[in-house]
């Protein structure tokens, strides 16, 4: 037990993984899953956070007041859907109706025109809750969490560890800087707590967000000057979590208050496919191998 | 004035005229001006250019350390005082 090999979750019978980058979970790993989850749950709740459900598009003008678009523009995926001008559905429908294969190269659809996009699926948990709180002003620091299916776009993927569509679990705060700061230490002590009692090794370190033309960027230079988001390491190379302190920055955008002022805020994220692989990287496939993660 | 209060004072003048969210006496040396966001992405690089025209001299900025633009001391340290903070 420990420190195993990195290990090709390709052939665990739990885990089914399919080439455009997502993964089904089964039996011991989606068991797994719930548990990880049931735990941040019960941290949230610890913290008295209300849980919250969200759909899976968030609409594009929400998302391009942080100029989501600029930053991350190779991440970003869209929800696509034709144009309901009837001639344009019938000659959609007529290419797939005649012999042959009806898809194009690498089994692309052959679009035919399609309508305006106006929303983009979920690229990170914790922006539903600026766009469903702005413009309240706060009597009180907010913490509340939701677990959100995630997308982003990349360049290659990896089973449970880089996927085009993954679970993030957020427990995000909103309130004063001092109540933000206060949040995330509290949470940054309970998890060195508990990657020590489990004895998964987690480094943490500074890192920034995946930036667009990064060394052009003024926030990403600004991410690496001043230090917003210090992820959970594993093995030296997969960031299993976060924790984040966002200043102000959507308190300004969404008009959220507290105290008089713009309210900050800050959000521990956790990725539960990467908490799958480094667990099983670590402390292998065998279940009787595995530590009880519940345990207080 | 000596040197080094001319430069502090133009880089607090150029902090409250950028950020136009803070007062002249609601700023001092130690005030954190990124991380109150009193100055955001959206100067970075204005305030760049700002510190290569007062010191005359170009900042490589895929070099640049953490915490150098946290305060006007440490922006007077790092870019104008004779012992940088490990530049």
């Amino acid at each position: 037990m420990g420190g195993k090999a990195s290990v090709d979750l390709r052939q665990h019978p739990g885990c089914t993984w399919y080439e455009n980058g997502q993964s089904a979970l089964s039996g011991s790993l989606l068991e797994l899953f719930r548990r990880f989850d049931r735990l941040f749950v019960e941290w949230a709740k610890e913290s008295g956070a209300g849980e919250y459900s969200f759909p899976v598009f968030i609409p594009a003008h929400e998302l391009a007041k942080l100029d989501y678009f600029g930053s991350f523009p190779h991440l970003v995926t869209f929800p696509v859907a034709l144009d309901p001008e009837p001639a344009n559905l019938e000659s959609f429908a007529r290419s797939f109706a005649g012999p042959g294969a009806p898809l194009g190269p690498g089994g692309a659809i052959r679009l035919t025109r399609p309508a305006a996009i106006r929303d983009v699926l979920t690229p990170a948990a914790c922006y539903h809750f600026y766009i469903r709180f702005q413009g309240e002003t706060l009597e009180a620091p907010r913490v509340v969490t939701t677990l959100a299916t995630c997308f982003r776009r990349e360049a290659h993927y990896t089973p449970l560890e880089r996927q085009w569509s993954f679970s993030m679990r957020e427990i995000v705060c909103i309130g004063s800087e001092g109540e933000v700061k206060q949040f995330l230490a509290k949470y940054r002590e309970s998890l060195d707590a508990f990657f020590r009692r489990i004895g998964l090794p987690i480094a943490w370190a500074n890192a920034t967000d995946p930036f667009f033309n990064p060394s052009r960027n003024p926030k990403s230079i600004m991410q690496r000057i001043e230090p917003v988001k210090t992820e959970m390491v594993f093995g030296g190379r997969l960031a299993v979590g976060s924790i984040n302190f966002h200043q102000n920055y959507f308190g300004e955008v969404f008009g959220l208050r507290r105290a008089g002022k713009a309210a900050y805020s800050g959000c521990v994220a956790f990725g539960l496919e990467r908490w799958i692989s480094a667990f099983l990287t670590h402390f292998g496939w065998e279940q009787s191998d595995w530590p009880d993660i519940e345990m207080t | 004035m000596s040197r080094e209060a001319e430069i502090r004072q133009a880089l607090r003048e150029w902090v409250v005229k950028t950020s136009g969210k803070i007062k002249p006496q609601e700023l001092d040396d130690e005030t954190p001006i990124i991380e109150r966001r009193i100055i955001s992405s959206v100067h970075v690089l204005d305030l760049i250019l700002m510190i290569e025209h007062l010191s005359d001299t170009p900042i490589d900025v895929g070099k640049l350390k953490v915490g150098v633009f946290r305060n006007i001391n440490t922006i007077y340290r790092n870019f104008f005082a004779e012992s940088p903070d490990g530049r």
